[in-house]
């Protein structure tokens, strides 16, 4: 292993004269930019074959993602200035360029093939990959580069600034330095003030709104409707608002009983609504009402939404659940 | 003269002192009632299958409470359990809740004493059904306690009695701890709102002592934990201090924060857990408005009370600054992971896959609810907008529990549990409220100026609610006009009619439910023949009772968690991990074991003893629930602990499928888990007609090799395969070589004439 | 394990009629049999060791080294064959069942017959390589004998045995030299620990193909490498020697007088006799096998302490399985060597430690163990320490694996709990926890005393109305 080291470092100069630079010069120059630039390399196909070119004496980290809308990888949006953070913060650490390592990164747009050859078509979440040395004091073996796919949705640098120092173990790793954000802290600070000034000066008036008994019943009811009717799944597990079926229409409830989408919970939680609303009027409303005929319709208009409602919800749970035995008139 | 006689004797019936008693008689009648139809809906599996412990969990209660019996309440205390997690143990005495246990051990001594010898397993058996009794019985108490309508407390109890949300947990043999937690939740919420409405020292203590109860019982006690403070604090914003208050929340504290710390599980996380510290906020600031409040009367000088005031919110500021740096420099334990993960949703997917990988943490669809509340759920929201009707202590009570519970039940399915009591309550506060209305006989006189016992069952108390109702400011926009009454009978009938086929509809599917969802003991598995007739898989217990008899005592068995109670109660053989996840690096270690190559895992089996591999494939029958598609979880918790060894993305193709066919990735195909999986199953089917039933895949027609395992049995449907480690070879060659020679072929020269030869050295 | 016990009682049965520690039942496999009588000497010498020797042909069809699955005979002593195979009942499997039942081989090669592809498969799989072509043969121009093999140099003299190692102990010293016509020279796979050679052949030697005529390149193995006699015990310490030369075994070598090389030299008696009768003592059990009798351990505390010299120890509880952490325990192993005849004492050589570990998953404990009293039969071996802090299910594990002695693996397995609830120190032992018990006491007396206060100076109004209404009542 040492042997081949030495013969590649001994074969330097033919590929230096191929590449017409040296791999030295090659470092120096990612390394002076990104140290001018203090963020991490833009590169596509071209300029990645070159800078992964192997013999290289120092270790390369791209990041592969797609910032287009088009492609819709929220996870590389989430991620990117995380990505440059970390970028920025080894660089700033190593100013000589010890760890002798580029960060790089190379979007969807303008790296069609390489994504290719990573096995990425539709890119979901970024990749990042590591190449090591392959020449030099720390160099590795094999060339293929250690990857690191983000399918655990880590949006964080610190775990990634871990994983690369495991990764490059026996050169320096720069700490990973959060810039404090003063901005941040102006805000809130004068946020918080600005809404006790407003307080104190509007207590009075919001004294009445806080104290309404039917505001809080309001809240109280809305917040109990969308949690029975399965917001929190849509809210964990990112269930799609809609989806069409197969013949161009929509198709407003999932099949399954294990899945919902989240229109399907607005119509159901809509018609739960309706239910304890007609059951509060039957039972709040009307032996209020003084007129008897008035009393009676309302009866029988109430009674009947109350049937109606509930046989749909039957029926549409029968959807849900194919084995379900029991339904009402008229649905 | 017989009119007369039965009109004296309905009269002597129905009013008066003796009117009352009657009432409680019938009330008693019905209740008991009640309770027995409770119990007999969770009948359906004893007589459907047989007396038997369901599940995983129940297993191991199940072993801890024959412990109990035969060894006594000291040694169970100290139990040291060395057949479990091999070779780490468990200290089982002192992590496990041990009300559950207790609770049987007593009734089994009871009953030995009364002379009637009753088996510890059918004792174990039957206790979630009895309790859902006395469930019935606590729910009837806390609604009575709401609202002055009598029906009410009786429907809550027959909701409660045969509601799919509760008997999902406490069907016979689902010996689980919460086949007693809930009856004690609701009861000491019934006692929580008695304290709080009588102020009385007395019935805080209760409430105290069946606190400690339900900490002994269930860890959701941290439910009640919060819930009560929130209670208190919310009282305290709305300005209604009061003494009451006071006492029954300091006495309740005190109390019930002593009875908890004599659980050796929960010890001191009382004082020393963020789960706790709104209790502790809030007995202080108790303390604080208290103090106040007594100077205020002390002192008539306005600016000294502001002055007052504005100290008090600076020391509670700083007392809660204080908790939080407490908290923050790690003294104060930071919140439970399994706690934590219901605020943030997305903390256990990332942090703590193995809280992520139980079925029963995952977020609840729609269809769950109304499945397992039917028509409540749409009666709950109307039963909570009574509560503000006439908005006293325990309807503000109510009001938080339905917001709390019902975000919880979103978030975790089986804390639908916790959701559901309170379902029943409101939803019977308002059944009974319609039936009350259109129940009754006399009609108001048309157009008479209606007064306040418009309200049908017009004497009693009704009447002063109302008043306070109408005497409060601002009541509710619909009950602003006195109640006149219904006028029509058609009307009246027709809704009396429709509510009541709208509660048979209700113990229909209740009925139904229960006995196509709830019942089938998944050690057991039932199906249907196609002539109908019922066909009973039992390759559970077949494979328990084949390492019963077939191995050593001592014989270490590895299978992955989900089978460590059952191989622990059933097979009695020590298992590595089990369903008590405490240790996640060993769980790590197994998953690793199953997910690498056998060169891999022969070592880290050696190291622990394993003498037998079990584990679960459905492929033969279709049984979805087997470790092929648990695999995954193995690996992530593996990753979690190996990341450079273990990758998740190795065992995806390249287009990130999940196969086990021809294209699985060699990863896949090498792993542990996948070659005992598949090992000689295609010598089932025709050559190259192998068939995965549940994956749908065709299977490569070269079977996978095994070196270092030997298949020791196969239940009868391929759903349990059980293999035991090969020893170390005799004559100190690799297995691979091992077998090779065994099959005949040459082992060949060991490179001897290419390379510098290694010479050896003596 | 039921082997070792196996072999333990065929051992016993052994002390009377054979000296073997593992059974008399020998058999020779030997191709016809005018054979039989060059090794006369050999075989009186082993019949004079207690042997029932079986004189078999590999071509017998009735011949078997199994009966109802078991082992037939203890002992295989497999002479070169001249036919090019072993036979059916002699295939590489059976002999590795043979082996993996316990019972032992000395198996002889010979550079004038060529060596059957079988037996070089054989030795194949114990990691001993054989020359690929059939018939070469170790040769050395220094160290040969100048009376047999003037010119042809391939027949070895060598002194006796050493090893480097100076714990491993010589079995097989002679005090003359060793002659080794004709041997075939072995190369044992390097990490292979259950390998071990006995007679290295000399710096010198190299191996060499008599058939193919010009200079040699790609010598197969030169120098030291080449074992002519290598030992091979299995893990269930079954045993397999291969002996280079069979001719070393025969009469003629036996009371030849050789002569090596170089002036001033002059001829002496082979040592190979007493070589041989060891190396066959050796592979047969007769030397190097260890038994372990009576384990003990139990708790050392309390009124168990020093129980091991106490004579009530029947009523002491022995060999419990659960301990509880800082426990003091004892732990005593009685090991015995086979010596020819009898179970003697068995003493580790200098400079060797027989170890104890008490281990879970690891060791927490690695421990000299000390002898500490030896009886005619047998040296017991204890250790004395304090449990880990740290619970769980431990193992008492004795490994004792060293080359030419057979291998001892025990292991007891105790479980190892954590303190009980009563078992900790009481509140009013420890002194730090007085400030909280006093304030305990503090309370309760400034709650009673403040009752009594409060009960003391309650006003006095009430009672004038108490007296009043009830001076009304009178």
């Amino acid at each position: 292993m040492r042997i081949p080291g030495i013969l590649a470092a001994a074969l330097l100069p033919l590929t230096a004269l191929a590449a017409k630079k040296s791999t030295g010069d090659r470092f120096n120059d990612y390394h002076s930019k990104q140290v001018s630039t203090l963020a991490s390399i833009k590169i596509d196909d071209v300029s990645y074959g070159e800078m992964t070119k192997a013999p290289r004496d120092y270790a390369v980290a791209v990041l592969l993602t797609a910032l287009d809308a088009r492609f819709g990888c929220a996870l590389c949006h989430e991620f990117q200035p995380e990505w440059e953070l970390l970028a920025k913060s080894w660089t700033k650490g190593d100013k000589k360029g010890e760890s002798r390592l580029v960060y790089a990164t190379l979007d969807f747009a303008d790296g069609k093939q390489t994504f290719q050859s990573v096995g990425k078509r539709t890119l979901s979440s970024p990749v990042l990959l590591v190449f090591q040395p392959t020449v030099g004091p720390n160099a590795k073996p094999d060339g293929a580069p250690n990857r690191f796919d983000f399918v655990t949705g880590t949006d964080k640098a610190e775990p990634i600034h871990a994983w690369i120092s495991r990764h490059l173990p026996d050169s320096p790793h720069p700490p990973l330095v959060r810039p404090i954000n003063y901005v941040k802290y102006a805000v809130t600070t004068t946020a918080v003030l600005g809404g006790v000034t407003f307080l104190s000066v509007a207590w009075p008036y919001l004294l009445p709104v806080i104290q309404n008994r039917n505001l809080w019943a309001a809240i109280s009811l809305i917040t109990i409707l969308l949690f029975t009717s399965g917001h929190m799944f849509n809210h964990i597990r990112k269930v799609p608002y809609v989806a069409g079926d197969g013949k161009g229409g929509l198709s407003y409830f999932a099949s399954g009983f294990q899945n919902q989408f989240g229109l399907e919970t607005q119509i159901v939680a809509a018609m739960y609504g309706i239910l304890a609303f007609a059951t509060i009027s039957l039972a709040l409303k009307v032996p209020r009402m003084t007129d008897p005929r008035a009393q009676q319709i309302a009866v029988f208009v109430w009674g009947g939404i109350i049937l109606g409602m509930y046989s749909f919800l039957l029926s549409v749970f029968r959807i849900k659940n194919g084995g379900y035995p029991f339904f009402l008139p008229p649905f | 003269m017989a009119a007369i006689s039965q009109g004296t004797g309905s009269k002597f019936f129905f009013e008066g002192e003796s009117g009352r008693n009657t009432r409680g008689l019938l009330r008693l009648i019905i209740l008991v009632t009640i309770a027995a139809a409770a119990v007999a809906s969770r009948l359906f599996s004893v007589i459907r299958f047989e007396s038997i412990i369901h599940e995983f969990d129940p297993w191991f209660n199940f072993r801890a409470t024959k412990y109990l019996v035969n060894n006594g309440f000291y040694n169970f205390w100290d139990w040291f359990d060395d057949r479990t997690w091999h070779p780490l143990g468990r200290v089982t005495g002192g992590t496990l809740y041990p009300g559950l246990m207790v609770t049987s051990g007593i009734i089994y001594h009871v009953l030995r004493l009364l002379s009637m010898p009753i088996d510890i397993r059918n004792i174990c058996v039957l206790l979630a059904p009895a309790f859902s009794g006395l469930t019935a019985f606590a729910t009837y108490l806390l609604t009575s306690e709401m609202t002055t309508s009598p029906s009410a407390g009786l429907l809550a109890a027959a909701f409660m009695g045969i509601t799919p949300g509760y008997i999902s947990r406490s069907v016979a043999g689902s010996y689980d701890n919460e086949a007693i937690a809930i009856f004690l939740l609701v009861f000491t919420f019934y006692l929580w709102i008695k304290a709080v409405k009588e102020g009385s020292i007395m019935w805080a203590g209760f409430c105290a002592l069946f606190y400690g109860y339900m900490v002994s019982a269930w860890g959701g006690y941290v439910f009640i934990t919060n819930l009560l403070p929130l209670h208190a604090f919310v009282l305290i914003c709305m300005g209604r201090f009061s003494p009451r208050l006071y006492v029954s929340y300091t006495t309740w504290y005190a109390l019930g924060t002593l009875a908890s710390m004599q659980v050796p599980f929960v010890g001191f996380l009382p004082v020393r857990s963020s789960d706790h510290m709104a209790a502790l906020g809030v007995f202080g600031l108790l303390q604080l408005v208290g103090f106040t409040e007594w100077v205020r009367t002390q002192l008539p000088s306005k600016q000294f009370q502001t002055l007052l005031r504005g100290l008090v919110l600076v020391v509670f500021a700083a007392a809660f600054g204080f908790l939080v740096l407490l908290t923050v420099s790690g003294t104060i334990a930071p919140w439970s992971g399994r706690f934590y993960s219901l605020w943030d949703t997305a903390y256990a997917k990332v942090h703590i896959p193995i809280i992520a990988s139980v079925s029963e943490h995952q977020p609840t669809a729609w269809p769950a609810f109304f499945f397992d509340l039917n028509m409540l759920i749409w009666l709950f929201p109307a039963g909570v907008y009574m509560c503000f009707r006439t908005l006293k202590d325990e309807h503000v009570f109510i009001v938080i529990y339905s917001v709390l519970a019902s975000y919880f039940a979103g978030v975790m399915v089986r804390l639908m549990l916790t959701l559901t009591p309170i379902v029943c309550v409101a939803a019977a506060m308002a059944l009974s409220n319609i039936l009350d209305i259109f129940l009754v006989a006399e009609q108001p006189v048309e157009g008479a100026q209606p007064q306040a016992n418009g309200n049908p069952r017009a004497n009693g108390p009704t009447t002063a609610t109302e008043k306070l109702a109408s005497a409060i400011p601002d009541t509710l926009r619909s009950t602003k006009t006195p109640v006149v009454g219904i006028y029509s009978y058609l009307s009246k009938s027709a809704m009396t009619g429709a509510f009541t086929a709208y509660l048979l509809l209700f113990v229909l599917h209740c009925t139904w439910v229960t006995s196509n969802a709830y019942s089938s003991p998944s050690v057991v598995l039932a199906s249907r023949l196609p002539d109908g007739s019922q066909h009973i898989i039992d390759d559970y217990r077949e494979a328990y009772y084949w390492l019963r008899q077939n191995t050593h005592q001592t014989a270490k068995v590895m299978s992955w968690w989900d089978y460590g109670y059952q191989i622990g109660g059933m097979a009695d053989r020590p298992t590595l991990v089990d369903n008590n996840t405490w240790n996640n690096t060993h769980i790590a270690t197994v998953g690793k074991a199953m997910s690498s190559r056998e060169e891999v895992s022969y070592p880290i089996m050696r190291q622990h003893e394993v003498d037998y591999v079990l584990i679960v494939f459905g492929g033969l029958l279709g049984y979805s629930g087997d470790d092929i598609n648990k695999f995954l979880w193995m690996v992530r918790i593996a990753e979690g602990i190996w990341p450079d060894e273990v990758k998740e993305r190795d065992f995806f193709t390249a287009r990130g499928e999940y196969r086990v066919d021809e294209e699985a990735t060699p990863t896949m195909k090498n792993s542990l888990m996948y070659k005992m999986s598949y090992y000689n199953y295609n010598a089932l089917f025709p050559a190259g007609q192998a068939q995965d039933r549940v994956r749908g895949a065709k299977l490569p027609a070269q079977g996978p090799e095994l070196s270092t395992l030997e298949e020791a049995f196969t239940s009868e449907n391929w759903i349990i395969r059980i293999y035991k480690v090969k020893d170390l070879d005799n004559l100190g060659r690799s297995h691979q070589e091992a077998g090779a020679f065994e099959k005949g072929n040459k082992r060949k020269k060991s490179g001897k004439r290419r390379g510098a030869r290694v010479l050896r050295v003596d | 394990m039921q082997l070792r016990i196996l072999g333990l009682l065929t051992g016993l049965l052994g002390l009377v009629s054979a000296l073997s520690a593992q059974g008399s039942k020998l058999v020779v496999i030997l191709e016809e049999e005018s054979e039989k009588s060059k090794y006369s000497q050999f075989w009186s010498d082993l019949q004079d060791r207690g042997f029932q020797i079986t004189y078999r042909s590999p071509k017998d069809t009735d011949l078997s080294l199994f009966l109802h699955g078991e082992p037939a005979y203890s002992h295989l002593l497999i002479l070169p064959p001249k036919s090019k195979g072993l036979g059916p009942q002699l295939t590489p499997n059976l002999l590795v069942d043979f082996v993996n039942q316990g019972s032992n081989i000395l198996l002889a090669l010979s550079s004038e017959q060529p060596v059957p592809s079988a037996i070089s498969g054989l030795l194949q799989e114990l990691d001993i390589t054989l020359p690929a072509d059939r018939n070469s043969v170790v040769v050395d121009h220094f160290n040969y004998d100048t009376k047999s093999a003037d010119e042809k140099h391939d027949v070895l003299l060598l002194p006796s045995p050493k090893f480097s190692k100076s714990e491993t102990k010589n079995f097989f010293s002679v005090d003359k030299l060793i002659a080794m016509p004709h041997a075939v020279g072995q190369v044992l796979g390097n990490p292979s620990p259950l390998l071990a050679s006995v007679l290295n052949a000399p710096s010198t030697a190299y191996t060499y193909n008599p058939k193919e005529e010009g200079e040699l390149e790609d010598v197969f193995a030169t120098g030291s490498q080449i074992s002519l006699v290598s030992a091979f015990q299995a893990r269930n310490s079954a045993r397999f020697t291969v002996l280079g030369s069979a001719e070393a075994m025969e009469d003629k070598w036996f009371d030849a007088s050789v002569q090596s090389p170089g002036a001033g030299k002059k001829s002496e008696k082979t040592g190979n006799k007493e070589f041989i009768r060891k190396l066959s003592a050796w592979t047969f059990m007769e030397l190097g096998v260890l038994r372990v009798g009576e384990i003990r351990h139990y708790l050392n505390e309390g009124a168990q302490k020093g129980a091991s010299n106490r004579t009530d120890v029947e009523k002491l509880d022995i060999d419990p399985t659960i301990y509880r952490i800082k426990n003091d325990v004892h732990y005593s192993v009685e090991v015995s060597e086979w010596s020819n005849t009898a179970w003697i004492p068995f003493t580790t050589p200098a400079g060797d430690d027989l170890q104890l570990e008490f281990s879970m998953l690891s060791p927490f404990h690695r421990l000299n163990l000390k002898p500490s009293s030896s009886n005619g039969v047998s040296t017991t071996y204890t250790a004395e320490f304090k449990l880990p802090d740290q619970h769980g299910i431990f193992n008492f594990f004795v490994e004792y694996r060293r080359p030419f002695y057979t291998n001892v693996e025990e292991k007891r397995t105790v479980t190892v709990r954590h303190f009980a609830h009563d078992e900790w120190p009481r509140s009013f032992v420890i002194s730090g926890a007085y400030p909280w018990i006093g304030g305990i006491w503090v309370t309760i007396a400034g709650w009673v005393a403040f009752v009594a206060l409060w009960l003391y100076s309650a006003p006095s109004q009430p009672k004038r109305d108490l007296k009043a209404s009830s001076a009304g009542k009178r």
